[in-house]
Formats: structure tokens, sequence, C-alpha cells
């Protein structure tokens, strides 16, 4: 279903114009603007068809009770209610919202420790740099199966062998319904913050350098250099690593599909999850194109209001 | 002028963005088409990886080599997603062969045609309670058997023996063989790192509810009653199924007895704790016969017949049918494909054709599973197919009723403490009843 033309455009004939001075200049800029804009057309094409057409798909398919071969059927605004009635959905909200937050949060700081850490040119450091930063680009169903490895819940698994040396343990990690969450986020943290750590990598190299100069002079603890120069300085790569994060975390799905599946007992689902169980493995598209509308619309608050926010603190 | 140029530009761009999307856009009809026959050859999609459709492929070759008639065969293993977008375009493929528990959620769908049960020939060699499965919710058959088979428990036999055990023959001696395997060293390496059942306990795809099944059923319980003339309830709540989740989760909470991360563990993760000697018990489909005659190995391991519980010792049958979609217009060639499969021939080919059984227990009680593998553990299988198997409700769309249980029970296990076996089921009994409502199929 696509958005058709409904006014067919009638060409009119342009008038002959009389070639003022300096048209030569005009059509050169015309003919510039026409080349922009056929350069444009290519990505235009690729985003109508990869991004927005099924974005209008999604949204129509859920307000339909989705049965491809007879046909769908309009529901109106039911699967929206099934989804803010079904309770395992508000369930799996909480769990999104948690691990939303404290990946955000987490990452962020490990992240700017890491950024303090590592900042600098010598090449021991890029190459240190380097090994942290490879997390990110690991394909996360590996990086959730190696996890998987690591928290093996008994006595002998890899971490719990650690915690057994310090006298801890062992713990059940994924198994546990308590643990269960907090795992994942660990997960979330640690192959997320390499990202992070770059952006404020970028962030630090703007700050200027007298600054801490004369702050040393002045007898400034580090603390106070921190509070008082770096933070500031690093306000508008905060805003986008925050944003990020935001969307990012709220999207979580693979890291949780690959540890838990959504369990035990549960207690890991989160709203992707149990999109996907609903969509491919109960075949109720329509809820859960309902999900999936909601989850745009909150996502796009979010991003809104998170740049409303920094544009009023820098005005300030 | 300049802008006017400019702007007609950006109307030249947007509307070649339009018309194209328009021209390729989907069109949406809202009633299902007729059925037709586009000259094409005929179009057979199953849910098979790559070993399974080898077979397939040269099973189908033997058809063409035999009838004439030209097929062609696509392996899915994705089915179900393929099948959703070849009916948003309203063109299924003309034969589709799928679990049989598909079939209520296909007829829903309106993806099939009926079946004619007196017009395949050789029907009358098709067991009667075959043909029931095939049944829709007004009492049509929908679908043909192809194969069939039953979960099957596989013991460690070299453990059992090195600990002087006798092979169990209730639940309670698995219960004990388990905890043997996991508390005295089964393999001699002086470390406790075995376990006893490998368990696939996750929520996932239902996985828990799937596995759980067969020892419910052992214990005189279920998930629904059958209440005739297409209409079910709940017996979650009966005092038999609580008797067998009570067995379930005293697996779950003995230490040792499953395998560690059983609770989110599907088959892909449960099944190698069998494989690589790290438990010694393991309830699974005969298609597993040759990756474990690999790994452990076929001389260290042994296929029981199903131990009893309380009742008796039933196991979960699961299997394929052979579906004609409803845009299939090609009756002759449809004839002949449905009458080779299920003929002695056709039965033969998909178990020996190629790497991996399609057919596993044939359907054609002429041909005899054991005497056509050379291999006694399918009598195993066979026989429990006979007379012990029972299969989920196929008339309704039970993917919702498995992944219900499995929740349910993912939620009872997963608390060990807690005296939650009646409040959890409970729940579960809620959970049945809704969905049963929502399908218009509670009694």
């Amino acid at each position: 279903m696509t958005a058709t033309p409904t006014k067919t455009t009638v060409s009119r004939p342009a008038p002959p114009t009389p070639k003022p001075a300096g048209g030569a200049r005009k059509r050169r800029g015309s003919k510039q603007s026409l080349a922009v804009w056929m350069f444009l057309l290519p990505a235009a094409v690729l985003g109508l068809y990869f991004k927005f057409i099924p974005m209008f798909e999604g949204v129509r398919l859920s307000l339909f009770k989705v049965q491809p071969f007879l046909g769908d059927v309009f529901v109106g605004f039911e699967n929206y209610a099934k989804v803010i009635g079904d309770q395992r959905f508000m369930e799996a909200l909480g769990h999104t919202v948690f691990l939303g937050v404290t990946q955000t949060l987490g990452a962020l700081l490990v992240g700017f420790v890491l950024a303090l850490l590592l900042e600098g040119q010598a090449r021991s450091l890029w190459f240190l740099r380097t090994a942290i930063f490879l997390p990110v680009v690991t394909a996360l169903a590996v990086v959730g199966e190696i996890w998987r490895i690591l928290y093996f819940p008994t006595a002998d698994g890899p971490l719990n062998s650690i915690l057994g040396w310090l006298g801890l343990g062992p713990l059940q990690f994924l198994n546990g319904t308590d643990t269960a969450l907090w795992s994942i986020a660990v997960v979330g943290i640690w192959s997320g913050a390499p990202y992070n750590m770059v952006i404020i990598l970028a962030g630090l190299t703007g700050v200027d350098r007298s600054l801490y100069e004369s702050a040393g002079v002045d007898g400034a603890t580090v603390w106070q250099r921190l509070r008082y120069i770096t933070l500031p300085a690093l306000r508008p790569s905060l805003v986008i690593v925050l944003t990020l994060a935001a969307i990012r975390s709220l999207r979580s799905f693979t890291e949780v599909y690959v540890l838990t599946g959504g369990g035990p007992a549960g207690s890991t689902e989160v709203w992707m999850t149990r999109m996907y169980s609903l969509g491919f493995q109960r075949n109720d598209i329509g809820v859960a194109s309902a999900a999936a509308v909601l989850l745009l619309v909150v996502t796009l608050l979010l991003t809104v209001g998170t740049q409303y926010l920094a544009k009023r603190k820098a005005d300030r | 002028m300049d802008s006017k140029i400019r702007f007609r530009a950006r109307v030249a761009v947007a509307l070649s963005i339009a018309s194209a999307a328009a021209l390729t856009g989907c069109g949406g009809g809202s009633s299902a088409p007729a059925a037709t026959d586009d000259g094409q050859p005929i179009e057979v999609w199953a849910r098979a990886g790559t070993d399974a459709a080898t077979t397939y492929a040269a099973m189908f070759k033997e058809f063409t080599a035999k009838t004439g008639v030209q097929v062609n065969f696509q392996g899915v293993p994705d089915l179900d997603q393929q099948l959703q977008t070849r009916a948003a375009s309203k063109k299924l493929p003309d034969i589709v062969i799928n679990d049989s528990a598909a079939l209520g959620n296909y007829t829903a769908q309106g993806y099939l045609q009926k079946i004619d049960k007196s017009s395949v020939t050789g029907n009358d060699r098709i067991s009667d309670s075959l043909w029931k499965e095939t049944e829709g919710l007004d009492g049509a058959s929908y679908g043909v058997p192809f194969s069939r088979q039953t979960m099957v428990t596989m013991i460690r036999k070299d453990w059992r023996e090195k600990l002087g055990l006798p092979i169990p023959k209730t639940l309670e001696d698995l219960a004990k063989l388990a905890t043997a395997f996991a508390t005295q060293d089964p393999d001699g390496n002086g470390q406790a790192d075995t376990y006893g059942m490998a368990v696939p306990g996750s929520t996932e795809r239902g996985y828990l509810g799937w596995w759980a099944s067969s020892y419910i059923w052992q214990d005189g319980g279920s998930y629904l009653k059958d209440e005739g003339n297409g209409k079910y309830s709940s017996n979650a709540s009966s005092q038999e199924t609580q008797a067998g989740v009570n067995w379930v989760k005293q697996q779950f909470c003995t230490p040792g007895n499953t395998q560690p991360g059983a609770l989110t563990a599907a088959t892909s993760v449960a099944s190698p704790f069998f494989q690589t000697g790290k438990a010694g018990i393991i309830l699974t489909g005969p298609y597993n016969f040759s990756s474990f005659d690999k790994t452990p190995g076929k001389d260290v391991y042994e296929v029981i017949e199903a131990p009893k519980g309380s009742k008796d010792n039933t196991v979960l049958a699961e299997g394929e049918n052979i579906y004609v979609t409803a845009s299939n217009g090609k009756k002759d060639q449809t004839k002949q494909v449905i009458d080779y499969l299920v003929s002695e021939d056709g039965q033969k080919a998909g178990m020996t054709a190629g790497k991996q059984p399609i057919v596993r227990v044939p359907v054609n009680s002429d041909v005899d599973a054991a005497a056509v593998y050379k291999d006694p553990r399918w009598s195993v299988v066979q026989e429990a197919l006979k007379s012990s198997s029972k299969a989920f409700a196929s008339a309704i769309n039970f993917v919702p009723f498995r992944q219900a249980a499995a929740e349910a029970l993912n939620k009872i296990v997963a608390d060990c403490p807690a005296d939650n076996v009646a409040s959890g089921l409970q729940a579960l009994d809620t959970a049945i009843n809704d969905e049963l409502n929502s399908q218009n199929a509670k009694s």
C-alpha cells in the first residue's frame, strides 16, 4: 500500500522567457540544484523502500487483524488496547526501562572512565583503545554465546571460579530470576561502553589544555578539574551519547534473545522479545505491529525530549 | 525563475520516487483467491534444512522418473515466515509438507483445501487414528499423514552399567538414575561435572511445554481435554496434571538432576550436554540418532522404552502432513504426488534416499521401520507410536497453548522453595481457557 499521487500535475509549457543579463549564472545555479537532487535520489529511493514504506505499512497493519491470505480485517485500535491491557507487555516494559536505565548510565560511566584513562597519543594507548573497542564491532549474537559460557551457573563456571577465589558465589547469573536481568545489563554495558568511550574521547580533544594548566596553577584538585572544566566541555558529546544509548537500550533484543530467550520465568522479557514472539511465533502480526508503533512513538518522544532539554540548557 | 526550476526539479524527483513506489507497491485484496493452474511444474515446499532437503530432492527425482510429472521442490527452513510472504501475494506453493501441529494455524488462515480421504490411493494402509489427526474443527480432513515419530528416552549405557544400576522402569527410577549420574561420578574423572538430564527448559518457542508434556501425560494429566466436536477445555489444574508437574519440578529442583542453565536452554543448548558427555539422559526425537551416533558414539548410549508414570508411559508423538493449499489448481499432479508420497516406494525413498530420513516412522502400514533402517532402535519408536503415544491437538492452533504452558511451567520450576504448583497451574488454566475462547474452541 503506497501513497500514490492523487493529483496529476499538469505540466504547463513554460512561456519563453527573455534571457536577462546574468542568466548564465542563474542557469548554472539551477543546474547545480538539479544535480544535487539527482545525487540525492538513490539514497531517497532506498530510504523510501527500506525505511518509510515498511514504517507506514507497520502503522497500517497495527489497525488490522492481519490475515495475508484471507484479507485483513480492520479492527481500529483494538490491537493497541490488547497491548496495553496485556500484563506480560507491562512487565516487559518494566524490564525494558530497567535495562535501559542501567545500561545507559552504566555504559556512560564506564565509557567516561575508559576515555579518561586512555586519552593520549602513545602507541600503547592506541593499541589498548583498539582492543577495548572490539566488543562494539563483534556481532552481538557471538558476544551473547560467549557470555553464556562465562556465566555458566556452577561453581566451576569461568566467572564463578573467579568469584570462588574471592570467597564469593557461586552465583546463578542467567539462571536465577533475580540475577538474570542484571547479568544481561552487564553484557549490555560491556558491549556499549567502548562506543561511548570513542565519542567522549573525541569530545576530550576539544578541551582547551591551557584551562587545565591554569587550574593546576590555582591549586585545583583532580575532582575540581573534572567537575568544572572537563564535564562542561563534554556536554554536547554527552547529550549525543545519552540519546543514542537510550534509544538503543529500548530496542534491546539480541542480547536477551541469545542469553535467556526471555526466561527464567519471564524475568528478562523485554518489549522487543515479547513483540517478536507475538509476531513470528504466534502469527499475531497486528498486535505485534501495534507494539512496534508504540515503541516508535516512545523513542520519538525520548529523542525530541533530550534534544529539547539540551537546547534549553545550552541557551541558558 | 531560479526557484521555479528548483521547485520543478524537486517535484520531478518526488514524482519519480512516488511512481516507482506505486508501480511496485503491493496491491491489497480482500478475499482468498481462487485456485488456478499456471501451467508451471507443481511447486512443493517443505520445512527442511540442508540434509533433509537432499533427501526430498532425491525422492522427487525418483517420482519424476516414475511418473514424468515435474516437481519444483524448495526446502525452506523458516517455512512459516516464508509462507506468510507468499500468502500476502495470494499465491501459495501448491503443496506444503510441514508439522502436523501446523494444521490448526493453517486452516485458521484459510491456507488449505479439504482433502477427500477416499481419493487417496492406499488410504486404507494409513491407520484411522492418523487420519483423525488431520481433521479440522469442522471434522473434514485438511491433510494427508506423511511421517510420524515419538520422543524417545536415551541413556548413557556405559555410565549406567558402571554404577551398576538397572534400566529405569518408572519415573521414580528415572529420577534416581539422574541423581546417581549427578553425584556418583559416572565418567570417573574425579570431578562433580556430570548431570542427570539434558532438558530444553526455555520458554522460547514453548520448549519446556513440549518437553514436559510426555511426563504430564504419564501421570494422567494434560494441558487440554478434548470435549468432542472440535471443542476443548483446560485440564491444567487437575490433580493428575499437578502430579506430573510436581515430578517435573522435582527434577529442576534436585541439584544436578537437570543440567545447569536448563531454565533458559533451547534444544540447541541442551543437546550438546548429552553429546559432550556432561549429561546422561535425554528425551528427544529419533532424528538425533545420526548425530548422537557420532558423539557420544553409537555403542555408549541406549534407547529405552519410556519409563512409566503413575498412569502409563505415553510419549509425545509428532509428525508431518502433506497439505494442499487453497491456491492449488493442479488436481491431477497433486493426486499423483500424494499417492506416491504415501505409497510403499515413496515412504521407503523418504527414509533412505538421502542423508537424513524425512519419513521417520512410515505412516504406510506395509512398511516396517526397523527392517528398512536395519536398526532395532527404530522398533522402539514404532512400538511407542503404535501403543503408547499421543499427539497435541492439531485442529486448533496449538502454538499459543504450548507457549503458555512453557511460560507457566518455567515460572513454577524457577522458584524451588515456593509451594507454587497449584497456583501456577491455576494461572495456566485461566490462560488456556482465554486462548480457547479466542479461538472459538471452548466447550
